[in-house]
């Protein structure tokens, strides 16, 4: 079993770049190759750099958008390709169920951000969506990495009431970690603290695929050469 | 009855020592003092947990009957085949770029994997016959985009209908094509959007489709049937086109917003 780690997700680095405009480029380019959600990526995604100094609640705000729109669209694709609906009923449940949180997520903190809200990334999941085994693995993968930025972000908001709101969320995404560990037949709690937690339950990896990509360009200025 | 009389002391002194204890590891976590704190010992309350700055509405499981489409762009020339097998006969070659140099786009409606695994997708082909069909490799689409708009063409009426989550969202007057030159009927899709060229005949906007003329198949650029407007609203509506179906300005100035690229097309 081999770990996955963020540069085989992010083959375009945005979610690289998001990093990097929180935590720093050093520690973003560092973070490349850590384990998701193992020791390395919490360890520094927890520790405060120079350059979070500038970083504003709306930043973190629409740091979360991005990783919430990216596991909504996920789960949402994975139903209208019919990839779900081919589960048994348990698994059908769990990933229902966590597609209907994440659109929840999207809404509130597209809602709480109004006009500074930024916009909808593209996304291309390639195989992922489609097929049982490999939707399971990104899954599993996903949820990890959610809990492991939340749980580096959080205490950096600054706005109190807000760090309460993101308790709620990040405590979700755990439970929502643990059920996929549950549903691979994993231990949904492997270690008694988050620090030394690794994804060695993962099978597999999701290399070569591109998750947020550059929206293909389908308008133009050329002259019509249609029959008229 | 004695005994009893004799442990409350040591009761009583167990549990103040015991919330003492409490106090003081709950200052040491809060960094306040213990007499900032309450207690239920002392009569007074334990401060309120913050309020959240928002709370999360009601998940909601999406429904069988959502109106939804969706696309994807071409990322690779590919074959598109007869069945979801990379041993079945070849119907069209895909090209990653459409004649108005676009990105070239696909309307996904169906998925299987094959024997070995692998996913295929079923897509609708801007090829001719009208209405052909074709499975390609997961691997040769990008990421898929959707879409909750529909257009409907009656070409007895003449009457254009966007529909937008299942609801009509406006009607317009089109012209079709004129006698010897049909306009295809059957399902489409919106490929791409030209704006900003120089062009009267075709006015402000134009959508190109994956329909194609059965009959201008020797045209330049291949024959494909466009929406787009016009510098003759006076013949609208009616039969006077060489398969394009032309809308008024207006109209189309109206529409373009809500007729994204990917919005299936269906004509009648």
């Amino acid at each position: 079993m081999s770990e996955l780690i963020l540069e085989d997700v992010d083959r375009d680095e945005a979610l690289t770049e998001a990093i990097d405009g929180l935590c720093g480029s050093t520690r973003a380019s560092f973070l490349r190759g850590a384990a998701l959600g193992g020791a390395a990526m919490l360890t520094a995604l927890s520790t405060p750099s120079e350059a979070t100094a500038a970083i504003t609640d709306v930043d973190i705000l629409n740091f979360g958008l991005r990783f919430e729109r990216l596991q909504a669209t996920f789960y949402t694709q994975a139903h209208e390709t019919g990839t779900i609906a081919k589960m048994a009923a348990a698994k059908k449940d769990w990933a229902e169920t966590l597609g209907a949180h994440e659109r929840a997520h999207v809404r509130i903190i597209k809602s709480v951000l109004g006009s500074k809200a930024n916009a909808r990334p593209f996304f291309n999941f390639g195989d992922a969506t489609e097929t049982d085994a490999a939707f399971t693995k990104t899954a599993v993968a996903m949820e990890d990495l959610t809990v492991a930025l939340l749980t580096g972000v959080t205490p950096r908001v600054k706005n109190r009431k807000l760090t309460a709101a993101l308790f709620g969320l990040l405590t979700v995404e755990a439970r929502h970690a643990a059920w996929a560990r549950h549903i691979i037949g994993s231990t949904p709690a492997p270690t008694a603290f988050d620090r030394s937690r690794t994804l060695d339950s993962v099978q597999g990896t999701i290399a070569r695929t591109r998750f947020i990509v550059t929206k293909p360009r389908t308008s133009g200025t050329t002259a019509p050469g249609f029959t008229g | 009855m004695r005994r009893l009389a004799r442990r409350r002391p040591r009761a009583s002194g167990t549990l103040v020592m015991l919330v003492a204890g409490l106090v003081v590891v709950a200052s040491a976590v809060s960094g306040r003092s213990p007499s900032s704190e309450t207690t239920a010992a002392t009569g007074r309350r334990l401060r309120e947990p913050l309020t959240p700055a928002f709370t999360v509405g009601r998940p909601a499981r999406l429904s069988g009957t959502r109106f939804t489409a969706k696309w994807a762009p071409v990322r690779r020339p590919a074959a598109a085949r007869a069945a979801p097998s990379s041993g079945a006969r070849v119907v069209a070659t895909l090209a990653t770029r459409t004649p108005e140099d676009t990105r070239n786009v696909v309307a996904v409606i169906g998925h299987r994997q094959d024997g070995s695994g692998a996913a295929w997708v079923e897509v609708r082909l801007a090829a001719l016959p009208n209405g052909s069909t074709g499975w390609v490799r997961r691997t040769a689409l990008g990421g898929y985009g959707t879409v909750d708009t529909r257009l409907v063409v009656d070409l007895e009426r003449l009457r254009a209908t966007l529909y937008r989550d299942g609801r009509p969202l406006m009607t317009v007057a089109v012209g079709a094509g004129a006698p010897g030159w049909p306009t295809p009927r059957g399902e489409f899709y919106i490929r791409d959007k030209l704006t900003r060229y120089r062009s009267a005949t075709y006015g402000p906007i134009a959508f190109g489709t994956s329909a194609r003329s059965t009959r201008a198949t020797d045209w330049p650029a291949g024959g494909y049937v466009g929406i787009h407007g016009t510098d003759r609203p006076d013949l609208l509506p009616g039969r006077v086109s060489h398969g394009c179906l032309r809308i008024r300005n207006s109209d189309i100035v109206a529409m373009a917003p809500h007729l994204s690229v990917g919005t299936p097309i269906t004509i009648r």
